[in-house]
């Protein structure tokens, strides 16, 4: 686990890099170019090596050190009704700053400011030290981009659709960014929103499985769920995916009759080891599964569970039912194991999880249920 | 007549003053401080500073660098202190004389009497597993 703790850290600390350069793009080249500036005073004082951290508050503690100081000095110049800064101002912002610290001559109320305590130190200051000029030589930054205005009516030529525009104001932009494309086009761009369609249709198939499977366990709620899915299903016809297909009418196709067994329960005769071959032939649509079931619903048969059996036998013989619950049975998966009992026996399936489409797997699973309680609802 | 006298000098004391703050200022342009004009500009623009003149930001560099060298120059005497504490005891005066390190412990100490509250980690640990009994570690 060490190894995966390992591995989560650097995943941790990859995505705190990433954070941290996003977050402020703006400042990170004025921050190295501080963090550069203070080694090399920290250099002049004495100190040979710095440890990363410790560098990084001194130079963290400068930067603040000179925006407090521009903050003051303006106050100050502003205090005095003025925009632009004086020197004294900036002697006023260090007698401030100093205050803490302590500098000649600060207890004197009316002394002079420009033979402030603070100047003499730094004169002193500049007398003594080295002139240890900046490593490189930087470019005025931050740059400033031109920014070229959208132009306005006038300057294009055009006259303003409306009198209620006047002409100076800036000119619309093409009519082509923003009036919607046709369908039809097939262009890089689209590609991406057809993915989003695809998304969008597979979620609204998996909400369209889960309303039938407890349509067809609750009978409640059906006929409005399964407009919906024709109606949508109709709609988007991608080619390529058998699910969907525009669903078939009941009557629309020949489908064999199977004689149901003499005894009631289905468990037995839906158990048949059954083709699989003929599953993966068949592209059914899940509706076409469910289509009898529906219309058996619609027409209120009389013996409900009666009829529910016959109709769902009168399915292709291509059914067949996995234990294992999928990612994406979400309703599914509590039904499943109330029914562990009959699961055992369906043991050799499991293993071919990967070939199949997991939209077949599903169907699969829900309608094994939906035989299945009725089953159940039988046998209490 | 004495007023007149003090008022007379207190004007010459002015232009004395001006004076050397004249020429200070004019002096600075000889003198390149350590910290670039650039940044010194970039940070007072952010804050509101508004000024043309190049004096004035020269000012500012140099005041920053005088007040960064004071808190490395505490540091420094933190470091000594702290090394020549450790030689009394094991008297490996050569071993760490030669590189004083900035570290995090002088330097909170240097920046408390600034009235800035430094405090560090210990340490950093790789993992939430670090540290623990191998026993109780799932591999």
């Amino acid at each position: 686990m060490s190894h995966g703790g390992g591995e989560s850290g650097r995943v941790h600390e990859k995505s705190q890099h990433a954070k941290r350069k996003s977050g402020s793009s703006g400042d990170e080249f004025a921050q190295a170019i501080a963090k550069i500036a203070v080694a090399q005073i920290c250099e002049s004082t004495g100190f040979q090596t710095f440890q990363q951290s410790a560098l990084e508050i001194l130079s963290d503690f400068t930067i603040h050190y000179i925006s407090n100081l521009g903050k003051l000095a303006q106050s100050f110049a502003n205090l005095a009704g003025r925009a632009e800064v004086n020197a004294l101002d900036i002697i006023q912002g260090l007698e401030e700053l100093g205050s803490s610290q302590g500098f000649a001559g600060a207890s004197d109320v009316d002394h002079c400011i420009a033979s402030s305590g603070t100047i003499r130190e730094l004169v002193q200051y500049v007398s003594e030290a080295e002139d240890i000029p900046f490593a490189y030589s930087i470019p005025p930054f931050p740059v400033v981009r031109e920014r070229k205005p959208v132009p306005s009516f006038l300057q294009i030529g055009e006259a303003p659709p409306g009198e209620h525009i006047p002409a100076w104001l800036a000119a619309f932009p093409d009519p082509q960014t923003y009036l919607q494309l046709s369908t039809e086009n097939e262009g890089a761009a689209d590609s991406n929103t057809r993915k989003i369609e695809l998304a969008q249709l597979h979620k609204k198939i998996d909400r369209s499985l889960l309303n039938l499977q407890n349509f067809a366990s609750n009978g409640s709620g059906g006929p409005s769920s399964v407009a919906a899915i024709r109606g949508s299903e109709a709609k988007l016809a991608v080619e390529g995916n058998p699910f969907l297909v525009a669903p078939l009418q009941f009557g629309e196709k020949e489908v064999s009759h199977v004689v149901p067994p003499a005894k009631l329960s289905n468990e037995a005769a839906v158990r048949n080891p059954i083709n699989q071959n003929s599953l993966l032939g068949n592209h059914m649509s899940v509706l076409d599964t469910f289509a009898p079931a529906i219309e058996a619903r619609k027409s209120r048969l009389c013996d409900s569970e009666e009829g529910q059996k016959r109709v769902l036998l009168n399915q292709r013989p291509a059914v067949q039912f996995k234990i294992g619950i999928g990612k994406k049975s979400v309703g599914t998966a509590q039904e499943l194991s109330l029914q562990n009992k009959g699961v055992e026996k369906i043991g050799p399936w499991h293993g071919k999880d990967g070939e199949k489409d997991d939209k077949k797997k599903r169907a699969e699973k829900i309608l094994k249920q939906s035989i299945e309680n009725p089953g159940e609802l039988a046998q209490l | 007549m004495n007023h007149t006298n003090n008022t007379q000098q207190s004007n010459d004391a002015r232009h004395d003053d001006d004076a050397a703050l004249t020429e200070f200022l004019s002096s600075l342009m000889d003198y390149t401080p350590t910290i670039p004009d650039e940044l010194v500009e970039h940070y007072l623009a952010k804050s509101g500073f508004q000024c043309p003149d190049v004096r004035l930001i020269r000012l500012v560099a140099v005041a920053t660098q005088k007040f960064v060298a004071e808190v490395a120059g505490d540091a420094l005497l933190q470091c000594r202190a702290r090394q020549s504490a450790v030689v009394k005891d094991k008297r490996e005066k050569q071993q760490k004389d030669k590189r004083p390190i900035l570290t995090m412990e002088d330097l909170s100490k240097a920046l408390r009497d600034y009235g800035v509250n430094v405090k560090h980690q210990e340490y950093f640990a790789d993992s939430p597993s670090t540290g623990m009994d191998p026993a109780s570690r799932d591999e």
